[in-house]
C-alpha cells in the first residue's frame, strides 16, 4: 500500500459534456491516483451544459468522493471555456487538465513531476492519431504546417488538452481574456517553458467522438483568426502588389496607346485583369470580415461563462455504521 | 427542588442572555450547562464577528436587523469589543452573487458606513479577481471576556448556574408544568419549572428526541476555522471577500490571533435532521470524526485574492458544530428560531445564528411570557 508522500497541492480539472456513461469510472481512477500520491488535492469537474444525467451522477458521487468540486456552467460554452472556468477557481500549486474520454489518470504523477522540475507547461502529445478519413488527415496536416510555418504560432502537432500547468503559468493564462479561447495555443504564448509529453490515449468509449469536417474547418478558421494577424498582413501586401500591378498595367496601356491607335484588341487582357482584381478584393474583404467579427466579439466584453452552481464534497464522509453506534450510546 | 419559572438548558450566549433577561423581569430562573464553564462551544468557537449588516446583501431584513442591533450590542458589551483593526470588504469578479455597484447600493440602503479602500490597500488585492475593495466598520468580540461578563451578570442577578450538569429529558409534570431530568457526576435529579428553554444549539434535537418528542428540521455542519498569524504587512487588517465561495479573515481577540474561514472549505461535513430522518448527536460526531485540517486549501485560495496572505501561519483550528435552519440556506437569511410549545406546552426551542440577534429574541420572548411574579 502506497502512502501519499508529496506535499505539493495538486488540482485536476476535467471538462464534462454528456459524459454520464464514463464519469464514474473516470472519477474513481483519478481519485485513486491522487489519494495514493498526494496529501492535498482537489478534483474540479466543469460540466459544460450536459443534457444527459452527467450532473446528477456527479452530485451523487460528491457524497462519497472527498475533495471533489462540481461547477455547472449555465449552458454549453465549449470545452476550452469550461476548462478556463476551472482554471479560474483551482487552488493547486500544479494543475492537470484532462478529458475523461481519452486521458489516462495514471499519468498524472509523471506530468506533475515534469512541472515540479521547472517546466511551466507539460503538454500531452498523442502517440497515435485515431483512424480518420484521408481527407481529414490531409487537412489536419496542412493546418499544422500552415499554423507553425506561415502564421508563426507554436502549435505542437497532435497536441491534446491533457496538460499540466505550474501555478505561474495558470496565473498567466487566466489573465488572457480572449473570448475565442484555444488553450493549446496559449501555452506557447505565455511561455514559461513548455515540454511535450508523449502518451498513448486510452479511450473509455468504443468510439471516441471526433470532429466532423465542418467542425474541423470552423475550428481551423477560428484558431487562425484568434492567434495571428498574419493573414491580414498578407492580404494587405497582396492588395499593395495588386495596386502596383494595376498601376504598371495602366502605364503599359498608355504607352501602347501612344504607339498604336488600334487598341480594341485589348479586351481579353482587360477581362483577365478585372477578374484578378475582384479576386483580390473579395479575398481582402473576406479576411477583413473575419477580423471585424472577432473585434466585435472582443469589444462586447461579456462574461466568458456563467456558473449555474458550485458544489463541494464533504471532507468527512459520515459513515452510516458510525451513526448507528452514536444512536445506541445515547 | 421548588418549582421555578424557567429553566434554560444550555449556558451559551443565548441561554445566558435570555435567562438574565427574564430574571430582570422578576422571574425565578436557572441555567443548566454540561461543560465546566459557560460559553464554551459555538459561542466561543466562531468568527467573533459582530455583524453590521454587510454580510447579507441578499437578505435585507437580516441586514437591517444587524444594523439595528449592532449599536445596542456594542453599548452593552463595550469592554468585550475590539475595533482596533481596519476591515475591508472586497467584491470578487468571478462567481460573486453581488457586483461592486450592487454592494455599494445595498450599503447605502441599510445606511452602513462604506468608503472606497485607499489605493495602498487596494494594491493588496489581485485586480484580476477582485472588482473593488471597500473600507467598512465591523467589530470583533473577545469571547473570553464575554464569558466573564456573562458569568458576572448572572451572579449579580442571582441566577443559579448548574455547571457540569447535562439535561437528559424533559416531560410533562403531573399537575402542570414541566419536569427536567438532569444528570451531574453520575447522579440524576429532577427540576420542575413552568417553562423550559432549550438553548442547546447543535443539541436542540438531542434533547427533543431523548424526551420522545419530534425533532426540528435542522442542518448541521462540522466546521473548521483555522487560527492563524497574519504576515507582518497585513497586521491590523481584516478581509472578507463577497459574495460566494470565498473567505474571510477576522481577528480572534480571545487568542490574539485571526480566524481564516472559507465558505467552501470550512464545512467538512453536513447532514439534515428532522422528522423521519436519522438522529445523530452532533457533539459525538465531532468528537469521533477523524479531523484533518483544510488550512492548505484555504490559504491557497486566499492567496490568489490577497497574495500577501501566502505567508499566513497556521497555529491550530477551532472545530465546532454549526447548526442552521434549512430554509435559511436558500435566501441567505439568518433568522432566530423561537418555537414555543415544542411538543410540550411550556417547552420552547431557541436557535440563534448570530450573537447580536439576541435582542430580537429578547423582544420576542418578552412578548410570549406571562406577567412575572405570579409564583
Amino acid at each position: 500500500m502506497m502512502t501519499p508522500t508529496s506535499d505539493c497541492f495538486v488540482s485536476v480539472i476535467a471538462p464534462l459534456h454528456n459524459d454520464a456513461d464514463i464519469v464514474e469510472a473516470f472519477l474513481g481512477d483519478v481519485a485513486a491516483v491522487l489519494a495514493a500520491h498526494y496529501v492535498n488535492y482537489e478534483i474540479v469537474l466543469a460540466d459544460d451544459g450536459s443534457t444527459d444525467a452527467t450532473a446528477e451522477k456527479v452530485v451523487r458521487l460528491l457524497e462519497r468522493t472527498p475533495n471533489l468540486r462540481l461547477m455547472r456552467l449555465s449552458r454549453r460554452f465549449g470545452r476550452d471555456i469550461a476548462i478556463s472556468a476551472g482554471l479560474d477557481t483551482v487552488i493547486g500549486d500544479f494543475v492537470v487538465v484532462m478529458v475523461p474520454e481519452s486521458d489516462p489518470p495514471e499519468l498524472i504523477p509523471q506530468m506533475i513531476e515534469r512541472c515540479r522540475s521547472g517546466v511551466g507547461i507539460a503538454y500531452g502529445i498523442r502517440a497515435h492519431r485515431p483512424a480518420e478519413s484521408p481527407f481529414l488527415s490531409l487537412g489536419t496536416r496542412m493546418f499544422y504546417w500552415y499554423f507553425n510555418h506561415v502564421l508563426g504560432v507554436d502549435l505542437p502537432r497532435n497536441s491534446t488538452d491533457f496538460r499540466a500547468y505550474s501555478r505561474q503559468s495558470v496565473n498567466a493564462i487566466t489573465r488572457i481574456k480572449d473570448r475565442l479561447r484555444y488553450l493549446r495555443t496559449f501555452g506557447g504564448y505565455v511561455g514559461f517553458g513548455g515540454q511535450p509529453f508523449v502518451y498513448e490515449p486510452r479511450p473509455r468509449r468504443p468510439r471516441v467522438r471526433g470532429r466532423g469536417p465542418g467542425e474541423a474547418i470552423d475550428l481551423a478558421i477560428n484558431m487562425t483568426v484568434a492567434n495571428s494577424t498574419r493573414p491580414l498582413r498578407f492580404v494587405s501586401l497582396l492588395g499593395l502588389g495588386a495596386s502596383l500591378v494595376s498601376g504598371l498595367y495602366a502605364l503599359y496601356v498608355l504607352i501602347l496607346r501612344s504607339l498604336d491607335r488600334d487598341i480594341v484588341r485589348g479586351w481579353a487582357a482587360q477581362q483577365v485583369f478585372l477578374g484578378l482584381m475582384f479576386a483580390v478584393i473579395f479575398l481582402t474583404l473576406a479576411t477583413l470580415c473575419e477580423y471585424v467579427g472577432r473585434l466585435l466579439g472582443e469589444i462586447k466584453d461579456r462574461p466568458l461563462y456563467f456558473v449555474h452552481e458550485e458544489r463541494t464534497s464533504a471532507s468527512l464522509l459520515l459513515d452510516p455504521d458510525r451513526k448507528n453506534v452514536v444512536t445506541e450510546s445515547l | 427542588m421548588a418549582e421555578l419559572d424557567a429553566i434554560f438548558v444550555g449556558g451559551g450566549f443565548f441561554g445566558c442572555a435570555l435567562a438574565a433577561h427574564l430574571r430582570e423581569r422578576g422571574q425565578d430562573v436557572v441555567v443548566v450547562e454540561r461543560a465546566d464553564r459557560l460559553l464554551t462551544r459555538a459561542s466561543y468557537n466562531n468568527q467573533a464577528r459582530v455583524h453590521n449588516g454587510y454580510h447579507y446583501p441578499r437578505s435585507l431584513l437580516t441586514a437591517l436587523r444587524c444594523r439595528v442591533n449592532f449599536p445596542r450590542f456594542h453599548a452593552e458589551f463595550a469592554d468585550c469589543m475590539r475595533d482596533d483593526f481596519e476591515k475591508y470588504y472586497a467584491v470578487a469578479t468571478n462567481g460573486s452573487k453581488v457586483t461592486a455597484a450592487q454592494f455599494r447600493q445595498f450599503c447605502d440602503r441599510i445606511e452602513a458606513p462604506l468608503s472606497r479602500a485607499p489605493a495602498a490597500v487596494r494594491r493588496l488585492f489581485n485586480p484580476d479577481l477582485v472588482e473593488d475593495v471597500f473600507a467598512v466598520r465591523e467589530i470583533a468580540f473577545d469571547a473570553v471576556r464575554l464569558r466573564e461578563r456573562m458569568a458576572e451578570r448572572l451572579a449579580s442577578l442571582g441566577v443559579p448556574v448548574l455547571l457540569n450538569t447535562e439535561a437528559v429529558a424533559v416531560a410533562q409534570a403531573p399537575g402542570g408544568g414541566l419536569e427536567l431530568v438532569v444528570e451531574s457526576a453520575g447522579s440524576r435529579e429532577t427540576l420542575r419549572a413552568r417553562a423550559v428553554y432549550n438553548c442547546t444549539y447543535a443539541r436542540l434535537n438531542k434533547l427533543l428526541v431523548d424526551s420522545g418528542l419530534e425533532p426540528l428540521r435542522l442542518k448541521h455542519e462540522v466546521t473548521e476555522m483555522p487560527l492563524v498569524e497574519l504576515p507582518e504587512g497585513l497586521a491590523g487588517k481584516a478581509f472578507t471577500i463577497m459574495c460566494g465561495p470565498f473567505f474571510s479573515v477576522m481577528p480572534f481577540p480571545a487568542r490574539g490571533l485571526h480566524t481564516l474561514s472559507h465558505v467552501r472549505y470550512t464545512p467538512h461535513a453536513e447532514w439534515q435532521e428532522g422528522p423521519g430522518l436519522p438522529a445523530r448527536d452532533p457533539y459525538a460526531v465531532l468528537a469521533s470524526a477523524p479531523l484533518s485540517t483544510r488550512f492548505p486549501h484555504m490559504v491557497r485560495d486566499a492567496e490568489r485574492y490577497v497574495p500577501a496572505l501566502a505567508a499566513t501561519r497556521h497555529v491550530d483550528s477551532l472545530w465546532e458544530m454549526k447548526t442552521v435552519l434549512p430554509q435559511s440556506e436558500v435566501d441567505d437569511s439568518r433568522p432566530v428560531l423561537h418555537r414555543t410549545d415544542c411538543g410540550l406546552p411550556g417547552l420552547t426551542c431557541v436557535l440563534g445564528g448570530k450573537i447580536d440577534n439576541v435582542y430580537d429574541m429578547m423582544d420576542s420572548l418578552t412578548a410570549t411570557v406571562s406577567t412575572p411574579g405570579t409564583q
